[in-house]
């Protein structure tokens, strides 16, 4: 989960070392701070710095660093070559570490042994219980697997030691709302929006979430989550503005017949619409008249 | 004897749903399918674009539901209207139309009756690059008389086809150019209205 600026940054040294302009370590290192995934680029630019004498020396005791990304960086690409020999590298290096001894394991998983994988890792996790990557390792593989109950038992498991790993409870929450889960789902988002209130990206996803269970009660609550993340991120989220008028929208279609008093007032509507209006007409005008119709249908 | 329905895909329309899948490599992704019926041919009904959705929460309704509004709204106004949805696994060994595409495939049929599901053929896709196949990497579902979703079995060749035969060698190419990488979704759009789902340069 990263910043729009962040993100720019990231995609403006990408374009750079693309380019020939180098910067290819800085590179590394911010893909490895921002835990983003560019694993093709990375195994590309990391390949050239290790094939590039005076670069690697230059790394100096970060080269192993290196290694180690790019083993990971191999193993998405599914170039299980490349990983072994960064691996073996490592190895040699590094005798006897666990640290190693997990790539070992992430090895076997990245080749489809699981019966393997699973012994290596059961066995670090027997000197290192408390491996909170080897633990989600465990979940990926039964992800991997298409076994996603298994998936969702040992993420459980997992956030019952780990209970402050906001990435697994949304990764838990997101395989929840693929299985169509949305209570369960829902749960997740609460527990994160509890220990993290100010991050706009729980509420949005807890409204989407209660809306699509749908239900007076809970379009009232996404309305208010939807609220919140305008609030949170001063206005600009589009789907949260586009949240607040379906929302409306609903509420009015279940409340037709009932008592007045559970009536709306039209005011949050409009100003979503004035502000998703004025949005669209400056950056993205072609598709103005897309949005007026589609805000009007939303009106009944 | 009711003739069988054919669907007969555009070469834009299949390519772009197959590099938005080859984008989002990680996660599963789906798109809508724009046409209509040919108005000389009842049985076959024409694809003539694809729209790129999501790749990401598939399965949650607010940018679902706004997204079917705005394509119905943008090719309702060229004559076409939303004749199926397509469909592609997270994962590489999964090969079932899975719960989400049927839902969704439902609603369109309360539209438009004769709807298709393409789901993406992962397998015949890894073996593009070496054979001569010109048959889309996808399967179809049609629903049944009794609104069960079946894989139209292995003569899927004949009742699904793509308009331009070379299509296939059209795609490989792109592949190897990457050209994947400026598909814009419309999950791409909500976080950045600037950038356009009806990829007007894309496959210029």
């Amino acid at each position: 989960m990263i910043s729009k600026t962040e993100e720019s940054q990231l995609n403006r040294l990408e374009n750079q070392v693309d380019n020939g302009g180098g910067g290819a370590w800085e590179y590394l290192c911010l893909v490895r701070k921002l835990k983003v995934r560019r694993s093709e680029k990375v195994l590309k630019h990391g390949l050239s710095i290790l094939n590039d004498a005076k670069q690697r020396s230059a790394l100096g005791p970060e080269e192993w660093t290196l290694y180690e990304q790019l083993a990971l960086a191999a193993m998405d690409c599914h170039c299980p070559d490349v990983a072994k020999d960064c691996i073996k590298v490592l190895q040699k290096k590094f005798p006897e570490s666990k640290r190693v001894g997990r790539l070992e394991g992430m090895l076997l998983e990245a080749k489809g042994s699981w019966a393997e994988a699973e012994k290596a890792y059961s066995s670090l996790l027997e000197d290192n219980p408390l491996d909170q990557v080897i633990h989600k390792r465990r979940v990926a593989m039964a992800k991997a697997q298409g076994n996603v109950s298994g998936a969702i038992e040992w993420l459980n498991k997992y956030l019952e030691i780990f209970m402050a790993d906001h990435d697994a409870w949304r990764e838990l929450a997101e395989i929840y709302v693929s299985l169509q889960m949305y209570k369960q789902a829902a749960f997740c988002y609460e527990e994160l929006i509890l220990s993290q209130p100010t991050v706009p990206l729980f509420h949005l996803a807890y409204a989407d979430v209660l809306y699509t269970l749908s239900g007076l009660e809970n379009l009232q609550t996404a309305k208010k989550y939807y609220a919140s993340t305008i609030d949170l991120t001063g206005g600009r989220n589009t789907r949260a503005l586009l949240g607040i008028c379906l929302c409306t929208s609903a509420i009015a279609q279940l409340s037709k017949g009932r008592n007045k008093e559970d009536k709306e007032s039209p005011e949050l509507q409009s100003l979503a619409a004035t502000a998703l209006e004025k949005d669209y007409k400056q950056r993205a005008s072609d598709k103005l008249s897309l949005l007026t119709s589609a805000l009007r249908s939303l009106k009944i | 004897m009711v003739t069988e329905l054919k669907y007969e895909i555009s070469q834009n329309a299949y390519i772009k749903l197959v590099l938005h899948a080859l984008k989002h490599k990680t996660t599963a992704v789906n798109g809508v399918l724009l046409g209509r019926v040919n108005p000389q041919k009842e049985n076959v009904v024409e694809i003539l674009d694809s729209v790129p959705l999501f790749h990401s929460n598939l399965a949650l309704l607010p940018p679902l539901e706004i997204a079917l509004i705005m394509v119905e709204e943008h090719y309702g106004s060229e004559g076409l209207g939303i004749v199926g949805y397509f469909h592609a696994n997270e994962r590489f060994d999964d090969a079932e139309l899975g719960i989400l595409a049927k839902n969704i495939g439902d609603h369109i049929c309360r539209y438009f009756p004769q709807a298709a599901l393409l789901l993406l053929d992962n397998r015949k896709l890894e073996a593009l690059p070496k054979g001569k196949d010109q048959s889309p990497m996808m399967q179809l579902y049609i629903r049944d008389a009794s609104k069960n979703w079946k894989l139209v079995g292995p003569d899927a060749g004949s009742r699904l086809l793509i308009k331009e035969p070379a299509a296939n060698i059209v795609l490989s190419d792109y592949i190897a150019s990457e050209k994947w990488q400026d598909v814009v979704d419309f999950d791409d759009h909500l976080d950045d209205i600037k950038k356009d789902w009806l990829n007007p340069e894309f496959l210029k």
